[in-house]
């Protein structure tokens, strides 16, 4: 009876609230959440990344809502989409729930390079060059020697 | 007409119409013919077009009252306060990703096989395949022998996303990774060369792998 009570006046929502900004460190801690990520939740803490990435879910939210990544403080604003590994990003796009370290099937090459994030628009940015020799090279006449 | 009626919120207590069907019953005319009617008044016929307002001195009341009251404001306002308390329909979308599928064509990549050696043996189908001309390969002889690229390009902002040169590939070297994030600031860093594409192919092939795994049964 007490509990339906709580449900008709939506106190259950308050303890929700209230549970999510003890999770996401306190007041300041959730007002910082909130101006990094625009949204508080509360969820289940899955995996880290070797960037330090965390990633979390919780099925009470609905699908494409109940994962998510919470970039790497160290990142602070600068966070990116692509900073996600490709080890996470099937997690992530629901494309598999096995986390990457269940999944047997993901391989482990040495040659293997570290995820980088999109690097556009700064120094370690991709810039085009020919791999192979010119085909035509320009003619250099020889300076004239005046013996 | 209660006032509860008129403030109300909910759909269900209408201030006037409340069953919303005007119903007209058959009657019979003057010389015992029986007159068409319309609406038919069969059972499971709704009559969903507009209706003439009743022009009873009640329902006119009711109609004057809510007009004077300005209750569908209060209502309105009442939906909009509802919304803020709803959970949005939308993705956060940095941290919150949409679902995507295996087959997904995104940024092209280059595989090697387990070992190291690059895959690509240059036999240019993909370069014959693709409807957009965006790939260009010239191929050597390596010092070993083996017939390989020196030159693998791909002009990004030519390619059309179709997939066909994956699918004509016959050593599954040159694929359409998962990454759809390679948005750049300029049009010359879209212009990839093989590099480029093997150093995708390396720091994407764990999700290549996966993805290939996933659909082998469908290829």
């Amino acid at each position: 009876m007490s509990n339906s009570i709580i449900k008709i006046l939506a106190l259950d929502k308050v303890a929700t609230v209230l549970s999510m900004i003890r999770q996401n460190g306190g007041v300041f801690g959730s007002l910082y959440k909130l101006y990094r990520q625009e949204e508080l939740k509360d969820g289940k803490l899955v995996g880290e990344d070797s960037f330090g990435n965390k990633y979390y879910e919780n099925p009470r939210y609905f699908y494409s809502r109940n994962r998510w990544v919470e970039y790497s403080d160290k990142f602070n604003m600068n966070y990116d989409a692509s900073q996600v590994p490709a080890e996470w990003y099937g997690w992530l796009h629901y494309k598999t729930d096995l986390l990457p370290h269940q999944d047997p099937g993901r391989p482990k090459y040495k040659w293997m390079a570290e995820h980088t994030e999109n690097l556009s628009g700064t120094t370690g940015q991709y810039v085009p060059y020919s791999t192979t020799r010119p085909k035509v090279e320009a003619w250099m006449p020889k300076p004239k020697t005046s013996v | 007409m209660s006032l509860a009626k008129v403030f109300s919120v909910s759909a269900r207590v209408r201030p006037y119409g409340s069953t919303g069907m005007l119903v007209r019953y058959a009657s019979a005319g003057q010389e015992g013919k029986v007159s068409k009617v319309y609406p038919p008044t069969s059972p499971g016929y709704k009559y969903v077009n507009a209706e003439d307002p009743d022009m009873s001195m009640r329902e006119m009341t009711n109609r004057a009252a809510t007009t004077l009251f300005w209750t569908e404001l209060a209502r309105g306002f009442a939906v909009t306060l509802a919304h803020i308390f709803k959970e949005p329909a939308t993705i956060n979308y940095p941290f919150e990703k949409g679902p995507l599928s295996p087959r997904f064509r995104g940024e092209h990549a280059l595989r090697r096989y387990p070992s190291g050696e690059e895959r690509c043996i240059a036999c240019k189908l993909c370069e014959a395949i693709c409807p957009a001309q965006a790939i260009t390969i010239e191929a050597e002889e390596r010092r070993d022998g083996s017939r390989r690229t020196t030159r693998y390009d791909i002009d990004m902002t030519k390619c059309i996303y179709c997939g066909f040169c994956q699918e004509a590939c016959p050593v599954d070297a040159i694929v359409e990774g998962p990454n759809f994030e390679f948005s750049t600031e300029t049009h010359e860093e879209l212009l990839y060369n093989k590099e480029k594409l093997l150093s995708n192919g390396d720091k994407w092939e764990s999700e290549i792998a996966s993805n290939i795994r996933a659909d082998h049964l469908y290829r």
